[in-house]
């Protein structure tokens, strides 16, 4: 199957990443490359075969409990920026 | 005795006849990774003061005769995609380069109370996505039989650490051959556990259908050791094991291999494999037979589209795990953007590496609309395929046995520009993933090069019991494992 930039560009968007113009011709080729080796699995037969049959399998449930988190400090250490207790963001909303 | 060829079991009697403190044996490691570490390039972060304190701990324990527990004053090295309590937890990407979990993984916790001595973080592929350890955004890890080489991956730092004699165990992870890839370039012990035998609480995550933490060790009784401390059913993971777990791998270890059916698919020999690995494993299986094992050729015709159904599934989770870095709660935030749609954007184009921005295109590519059943319907239904053939393959076998990698070590370089070749590397190993099953791969010899080679062995699920009494067997008749690599210093 052949793939094209436009294509990966349009990818790229979905996955929230940019490319730059040479990247993207880069990516484009080995892409193609990869998603026609995945091209074998048509090879096999899997007609008669169900995902969404499950045999033998159980849910897990458990309780939901509140646990307080003792240490906020240490919970918030990794966010950039922080206004009071809440993490800073742009302004969404106009 | 030399400290770095010491196996855990040794270190234990060690400690317990008073032969050496914990206290001597943690600082004997750290000098050694502060003089050789430098050339292999293992570690990322270093916990000295830490390991030092908890090795006092030990021996004011052993100095009181209280139980030190099963890894009592053992050192360990853990991948950097398992969160420590207050120690950064990298996943080797500029994306978590400053990242502190406010809490431990599970495995940690219990690697704790067992008694270990967490001596440091270690390197691996950017999360964990590769097969060489060259995709880490800080550092290159070398193989220590060859530093020319690569020490495989993606628990490269893991094997490196075991390997040059840092740390008797490591812990990895493994989506794909992760840790029995690694354990196999660098001659040492690795093991996958059954899918749920171990928590992933903590384990920053992958393909979480697939992921997997395990222990690298030299020995496969060290290795029992380890299993035993890490697994078990843990409430902050319900995909792990809700039943009762074997709680003794070493009682029958020693039993042989006598009356067991191992089954070799002839698949596994066919094109790509290295000649010298092939031989090497045509050698174990003759062995086996001679002690006692019925060992037999048989079909299972996976392998290929089985590479491609891994890499559609553990892509198409993968982009949906990593979406989560948008530089938001944690993690790398980009220094300049107007609006929330920027920040989120070069947060991740200038955070993530080429390989996992590769993995999350191939992901977003196969769940997105016009793709979802020409690929990842068409790769789930493939998984069950192979769910089914190998729970036939266990009606007739008691293990299946093949090589590890169907290539040695490669030189530092020499891939890194051929996505597709390095995932075809992948052969033998992703398959057992997507079933699910537990594999160990275990040195079975060496290249006309001294490469190690690896070999697999397969197990039906939770069967690791059965997994490592074979494996034992295997490793004392070879011998292989007590060779250790000279990385330039006198012995």
């Amino acid at each position: 199957m052949k793939i094209n930039k436009e294509e990966i560009a349009y990818i790229a968007k979905l996955a929230k990443l940019s490319f730059t113009e040479d990247e993207l011709l880069k990516f484009t080729k080995e892409f193609e490359d990869i998603i026609n080796h995945f091209a074998n699995i048509d090879k096999e037969n899997l007609d008669d075969i169900d995902i969404n049959s499950f045999e033998n399998f159980e849910s897990v449930l458990r309780k939901d409990e509140v646990k307080v988190f003792k240490d906020k400090k240490e919970l918030f250490r990794n966010a950039k920026s922080m206004r009071e207790t809440y993490v800073e963001i742009p302004k969404i909303i106009e | 005795m030399k400290i770095h060829k010491m196996t855990i079991e040794e270190i234990k009697q060690g400690l317990e006849d008073k032969k050496i403190t914990a206290e001597e044996l943690v600082g004997t490691y750290i000098n050694r990774i502060k003089k050789l570490d430098g050339k292999v390039g293992a570690f990322l972060t270093l916990q000295e003061e830490e390991a030092l304190n908890a090795a006092q701990k030990i021996d004011e324990k052993i100095q009181k005769g209280l139980d030190i527990g099963p890894l009592g004053g053992v050192p360990v090295a853990i991948k950097d995609n398992i969160c420590m309590k207050g120690v950064k937890t990298t996943c080797a990407s500029k994306m978590l380069e400053d990242f502190i979990p406010p809490y431990d993984a599970t495995v940690i916790e219990k690697l704790k109370d067992a008694g270990a001595v967490i001596i440091g973080k270690v390197n691996m592929d950017e999360f964990a996505m590769g097969s060489s350890t060259e995709n880490s955004y800080f550092k290159k890890t070398k193989n220590p039989w060859d530093l020319s080489k690569v020490p495989g991956g993606s628990s490269g730092g893991s094997a490196a650490s075991v390997a040059a004699g840092f740390t008797p165990i490591a812990l990895g992870s493994d989506t794909g051959g992760s840790i029995r890839q690694p354990a196999a370039f660098c001659g040492t012990v690795g093991l996958k556990p059954t899918y749920g035998l171990v928590s992933r609480y903590g384990l920053i995550a992958f393909g979480s259908s697939l992921d997997q933490i395990g222990p690298i060790t030299k020995t496969v009784k060290d290795c029992a050791v380890g299993l035993l401390a890490i697994q078990g059913h843990d409430p902050m993971d319900s995909t792990s094991v809700q039943h009762e777990v074997e709680k003794d791998y070493l009682d029958e270890i020693e039993k042989g291999v006598k009356g067991f059916k191992i089954g070799v698919p002839k698949e596994f020999f066919m094109e790509g494999l290295d000649k010298e690995i092939g031989r090497a494993i045509r050698k174990s299986m003759e062995r086996l037979e001679g002690m006692g094992a019925e060992v037999e050729e048989f079909s299972l015709p996976i392998e290929d589209s089985g590479l491609s159904a891994y890499y559609i599934i553990s892509s198409a989770e993968a982009s949906s795990n990593l979406a989560r870095y948008d530089g938001v709660r944690y993690g790398y935030r980009s220094k300049d953007f107007d609006d929330f749609e920027e920040l989120i954007v070069k947060t991740r184009t200038e955070g993530f590496g080429n390989e996992v921005k590769r993995r999350i295109m191939l992901g977003t590519y196969v769940l997105s609309s016009g793709y979802y059943d020409a690929y990842y319907k068409k790769a789930m239904k493939y998984r069950k395929k192979i769910q089914k053939s190998y729970r036939e393959a266990f009606e007739k076998y008691d293990l299946i046995l093949g090589p590890t990698s169907p290539i040695l070590p490669f030189t530092v370089g020499e891939k890194i520009n051929n996505p597709l070749e390095m995932y075809l590397a992948d052969i033998y190993t992703v398959n057992v993933n997507l079933a699910g099953l537990p594999a160990i791969s275990m040195p079975c010899g060496f290249s006309n090069t001294k490469l190690p080679i690896g070999l697999q062995l397969i197990g039906d699920h939770f069967t690791e019991k059965k997994l490592l009494r074979a494996a034992y067997a295997l490793e004392q008749e070879l011998g292989v494992c007590n060779e250790v690599p000279s990385l330039g210093e006198e012995e």
